[in-house]
């Protein structure tokens, strides 16, 4: 009862002051003329980015240095995390064998529904991420939700099953660079031609085959969506090494 | 019926106000550390749902900034209705970016804890002064 005072308190003052504002408030049911213009331009109008979804047409289009900035600050988070838990050529080596005593993962029912769930991820993942210019989603909310399918994985088996099945630490690592690497280089591309960076229309064709692709944002989703995903992975991975390998490591270095 | 949907409305923003602060709090005064980041995560997430909250329109048809079909006609009554799209594009970057700053900050934690041996905020400064003191550092 007494930790509940608090609690009521709060709540009479945030209706009594909301009684009180409210009519003293304005009205908010106008846009202002900035989201007016991204509203208007984004797929018509003369600075279109040939995008029906204007969400996306801000972040890699009219304000895409703002996001190219974010994914380098992305990018410096990841490098911060993977250099605190770094190891050595030989402790990596030691990380990746199984302890002895190790038993595999859980029961047999969270194992078979974790691996239909997997490719269900996957497939979902790359959906909201290549759809992107089309319908809400993009890369990064894709990525985020393609780094929900390794933990996954570790959380049902273990991560000893990802690095058997080949997606260690430094695979995920060369997948990130790949994304990294490949969001410069379309930022890039329209100096070659005479524009400024980061130029969306008229150098990237909006249509690919009949299909509407909106110019670059598809090739910023798609590797942001690489690069997130990878990203989380590897950092996961690190995470999922046992304490007592790292304990283990800890002490040897201490004696020495 | 319009004066109703205001006052929810306040009350709204007025509750993410009192988790900000209540966050706030959490920071400032929680000697653990794991629990300040969990009010850390508390209050960014606030932040990015009032930032969302920005661009929200008080009208009664209102739809998300997708164009629904690749018509002038479309456009007319899309701009009517779409609300602001610039501070929902803010949040994007922000939520995954957060995400990433999270996990630098519980790693930093999970290495203070291995070297410590306790994530106390007064025990781990009281044992900093101790090991500056005797030159163990």
């Amino acid at each position: 009862m007494k930790r509940l005072v608090p609690l009521i308190i709060l709540l009479i003052t945030i209706f009594g002051l909301a009684y009180y504002i409210t009519p003293k408030l304005p009205q908010q049911t106008e846009l202002r003329p900035l989201g007016e213009f991204y509203l208007k331009n984004s797929y018509f109008g003369d600075y279109s980015a040939k995008s029906p979804e204007v969400v996306t047409s801000i972040l890699w289009d009219y304000r895409g240095l703002d996001t190219l900035f974010e994914t380098s600050v992305f990018f410096i988070a990841i490098i911060g995390s993977l250099t605190l838990f770094r190891l050595n050529k030989k402790q990596e080596e030691e990380a990746k064998q199984k302890a002895e005593e190790f038993r595999i993962g859980l029961t047999l029912i969270i194992k078979s529904v974790t691996r239909v769930i997997v490719v269900m991820i996957l497939a979902v993942s790359a959906s909201i991420a290549l759809h992107g210019h089309l319908t809400p989603g993009g890369g990064f909310q894709g990525g985020s939700a393609l780094a929900v399918a390794p933990l996954l994985i570790i959380a049902a088996y273990s991560k000893y099953a990802l690095e058997e099945h080949g997606l260690d630490k430094t695979r995920a690592l060369i997948f990130r660079s790949i994304g990294l690497l490949g969001i410069a280089l379309v930022a890039l591309v329209p100096l070659l031609s005479g524009g400024f960076l980061m130029q969306n229309q008229p150098i990237f064709p909006a249509k690919l085959g009949g299909q509407l692709v909106s110019g670059s944002l598809i090739y910023y989703n798609f590797f942001e969506f690489l690069a997130v995903g990878a990203g989380f992975t590897a950092v996961f991975l690190l995470l999922a090494i046992p304490e007592k390998v790292f304990k283990k490591f800890l002490r040897r270095e201490a004696n020495e | 019926m319009n004066e109703v949907i205001t006052f929810i409305w306040t009350v709204i923003i007025l509750s993410l106000i009192a988790t900000v602060i209540i966050s706030l709090y959490g920071i400032a005064r929680r000697p653990n550390l794991t629990k300040k980041l969990i009010a850390l995560t508390i209050f960014t997430d606030t932040a990015n749902l009032l930032v969302v909250l920005l661009g929200y329109r008080l009208i009664y048809p209102v739809a998300p900034p997708v164009l629904p079909s690749f018509s002038k006609e479309a456009l007319q009554t899309f701009v009517k209705t779409a609300v602001d799209p610039l501070p929902q594009a803010f949040v994007i970057t922000a939520v995954v970016i957060g995400m990433a700053v999270n996990v630098l900050i519980a790693f930093a934690i999970i290495q203070i804890y291995r070297l410590y041996g306790t994530v106390d905020a007064r025990k781990l400064g009281e044992k900093q002064s101790t090991l500056l003191k005797e030159g163990g550092i």
